[in-house]
């Protein structure tokens, strides 16, 4: 118990003399200087009710306090998936361009006006288990701190070493190093994309069995499975780039678009949510199953950015 | 066939077990024991009426006790079915103390804008979870009828803060559709603002040529088409109305009439100002109020970085609760910048000001969503003088999780929205 109680207090003290040198991307996120105030809008020294001395029990709740469907301290509401304000003029393609500024990591609740099919459990609720999080399809729970997932999960709220990257994503995930390099840092806005090498990375922290990045992967098997690859190049052709020709006025996202053309996990999944449409076949299996992981029956839409599987047709144009 | 019933009547009774009446007994020596005497007899027949008597004044006092039971069983249950507030307080009183929890008004999922009709008898609520709805209560926290944006699903619609003019009629910013709707005090459409210069129906109208009675229209972003239905006629579409960018957020009416409005659209986080006279004759044709606008996105002083409510004194000087700046700005009608307050640390800090109120002696009462507390301050001087806090984090009658907003009613309510404790509270001076 008193190794417990040095290591945390010799970690608060650590993270109070960081904060003075901490550097993010601005607002209530980072720049911060030695006499900031800013500690105490999420913080209580000893008068706490939340681990990490957060003034609230739930990271969703206080996350939500701005970046919440009302959008009273923040433009981009993840509830709902929307960028709330002005477009960004620094467009990448359609994919990433679509009416009404969506974000490109879909919405917790909603997404594009429609309720979402599945979604991330960010409120904490839960420390369930995570598909590919093991050597087959049958996830085991995630090692998340507290087995609870939340937005903390994948965010660090005081920057991260991935500065310079407007979404904050935290070095380290469950335990995985995760380098994130954004290439528009100019740009700074969510409804563009901005991804560059490393965003598998990221879903690979807890869905680790899926992470397949050597070439012939798909036709490879890998224990019982075989997987589409992921971080790799697509030499599209002059009428199948998945971002501006799509197909039927469906569209996908490249990571490090115009340049390497990454196919990344964020290429065909909305992390925080989809209210993609899954009907006949692409429904998985009978009304009412769970979805689980192991489950093999599920009926959500698999946090697929697109509906039903429109997402292979975008680029396979079968 | 023999009868049970003969049977049992032969069964033999079951010895039964009588009290003795031991003042009938006679006096005669049983076992050899002494006779009793006439005196002990005597004795004996008063001690039986003083027992008799402790037993009726002991059944008495059960019966009292039962009924006392009753009636407090009865108003329990009766203010459960029908919760009823405590008697009106006292007026709004010169007295700077803060004020005190008085109950809740439950029956919405995460309310986050709050306002009073005229009279203070309606309570309008708008709510960010469920169903997305505005909530019209009574001042006893009875549910009385809801509305929302006309052919809109909840995932389509955000309402955030409502004003209410003296007229009755209902201002309600959206968030996601980046509108101002308005209505009548019933929750009937009356029209949406697009722009500072543009509502929908003069977008109809400029259209079509003038709108035959009985048409409805309404407008969606996530379509981005305008609908409307001549009567007698199929459903048609229009264009989308091209305006400039603007994200209306935190509204406010003053006493005369004029219309104040925070922006966060963009690189430009603003106040306009919406003059009475081009409100009070609409909604018809033609919205043109006149209309000032100031400000810019920053941190510096006179900037702001997502103002939230924007209101004004008895001395005309404009208050903006300036969000994530933590502080509140002060200026006067003109857009100059005067000082502001709120900053730093100690009394009278603010982590996260988000809805605000002025009441009638020029207190303004600031409400701190991360602080999970409102924050009072003197305001009628020259400089802004800290009064008190009231508030805390909690779950309970009287504690906050992550309110966002407040209004006051002239007998010195204070209606509060608590939004992740899905309640409006009810404080009173």
């Amino acid at each position: 118990m008193k190794k417990f109680l040095f290591v945390f207090a010799l970690a608060v003290i650590l993270t109070l003399a960081l904060v003075g040198t901490a550097s993010a991307n601005g607002g209530p996120h980072g720049g911060y200087t030695a006499t900031t105030d800013a500690c105490a809008g999420c913080h209580r020294a000893h008068t706490a009710v939340g681990p990490n001395l957060l003034i609230q029990t739930s990271t969703y709740a206080l996350c939500m306090t701005c970046h919440g469907t009302a959008g009273t301290g923040a433009d981009t509401n993840v509830a709902d998936g929307f960028f709330l304000s002005t477009r960004s003029t620094s467009t990448h393609g359609t994919a990433n361009t679509a009416d009404n500024a969506p974000l490109l990591a879909g919405g917790f609740t909603n997404y594009k006006g429609v309720v979402v099919t599945s979604s991330h459990d960010a409120t904490g609720a839960s420390g369930r288990a995570a598909w590919g999080n093991g050597l087959t399809n049958r996830g085991v729970a995630v090692n998340i701190s507290d087995t609870q997932f939340n937005c903390a999960s994948c965010h660090d709220p005081h920057g991260s070493a991935n500065y310079p990257n407007y979404r904050i994503v935290k070095a380290t995930v469950n335990g995985a190093a995760v380098a994130v390099a954004q290439v528009d840092e100019a740009a700074k806005d969510y409804d563009t994309e901005g991804w560059g090498a490393g965003q598998s990375n990221l879903c690979a922290a807890c869905h680790g069995a899926y992470h397949k990045t050597a070439a012939g992967q798909g036709s490879t098997l890998d224990g019982t499975t075989y997987t589409h690859r992921v971080d790799m190049s697509y030499a599209y052709g002059a009428n199948a780039n998945p971002e501006t020709f799509g197909m039927s006025g469906y569209f996908l996202p490249l990571a490090e678009s115009g340049t390497n053309n990454t196919v990344a996990c964020q290429t065909c999944h909305l992390p925080h949510g989809s209210s993609a449409a899954m009907t006949g076949i692409a429904n998985g299996g009978p009304t009412g199953a769970g979805t689980v992981p192991g489950d093999t029956t599920a009926t959500d839409s698999a946090l697929l950015r697109l509906d039903n599987r429109a997402v292979c047709e975008v680029c396979h144009q079968k | 066939m023999p009868r049970k019933v003969s049977e049992k009547t032969e069964t033999p009774q079951t010895p039964v077990e009588t009290e003795v009446e031991p003042v009938q007994a006679p006096p005669t020596p049983v076992d050899g024991q002494p006779p009793i005497l006439e005196a002990d007899k005597v004795d004996m027949e008063q001690e039986i009426k003083e027992e008799e008597n402790r037993r009726k004044r002991l059944l008495l006092l059960l019966l009292l006790l039962l009924l006392l039971l009753c009636c407090v069983c009865g108003l329990f249950f009766s203010y459960m079915m029908k919760p009823k507030p405590l008697p009106e307080m006292v007026p709004v009183v010169n007295v700077n103390y803060p004020p005190h929890y008085v109950f809740s008004i439950y029956g919405m999922d995460q309310p986050v804008g709050v306002a009073l009709s005229p009279d203070g008898k309606r309570v309008y609520v708008a709510e960010t979870g469920g169903d997305r709805l505005v909530k019209v209560f009574d001042r006893d926290g009875n549910p009385l009828f809801s509305f929302a944006p006309p052919n809109t699903s909840s995932p389509e619609r955000s309402p955030v803060y409502i004003a209410v003019d003296q007229s009755g009629r209902v201002f309600v910013t959206d968030r996601l559709q980046n509108s101002i709707y308005v209505y009548d005090a019933d929750g009937k459409y009356l029209d949406t603002i697009l722009s500072t210069d543009l509502s929908l129906m003069e977008y109809v109208s400029s259209q079509l040529g003038g709108i035959p009675a009985g048409t409805t229209f309404h407008y969606s972003v996530f379509e981005n088409k305008v609908h409307y239905t001549v009567p007698g006629q199929e459903p048609k579409t229009l264009p989308p109305p091209e305006v400039p960018q603007w994200d209306p957020l935190g509204i406010r009416f003053d006493n005369g009439g004029n219309l104040f409005l925070t922006d966060v659209s963009g690189q430009d986080h603003k106040v306009h100002r919406f003059m009475a006279p081009g409100l009070e004759i609409w909604p018809t044709l033609y919205f043109k109020p006149e209309v000032f606008s100031f400000g810019k996105t920053g941190q510096n002083p006179g900037e702001f970085l997502y103002p939230n409510i924007a209101l004004v004194d008895s001395q005309n000087r404009l208050y903006v609760a300036d969000g994530n700046n933590g502080r509140i700005s002060t200026w006067d009608l003109e857009g100059k910048f005067l000082f502001e307050f709120g900053e730093g640390t100690g009394d009278g800090a603010l982590s996260l000001p988000r809805g605000a109120f002025m009441d009638e002696r020029d207190r303004l009462h600031v409400v701190d969503a991360v602080g999970q507390n409102i924050k009072v301050y003197d305001v009628s001087g020259p400089e802004p003088v800290f009064l008190f806090t009231f508030g805390d984090w909690g779950l309970d009658d009287g504690l906050f999780n992550y309110p966002n907003d407040i209004v006051l009613d002239q007998n010195g309510r204070l209606y509060i929205a608590d939004r992740e404790n899905n309640r409006v509270q009810v404080w009173s001076y």
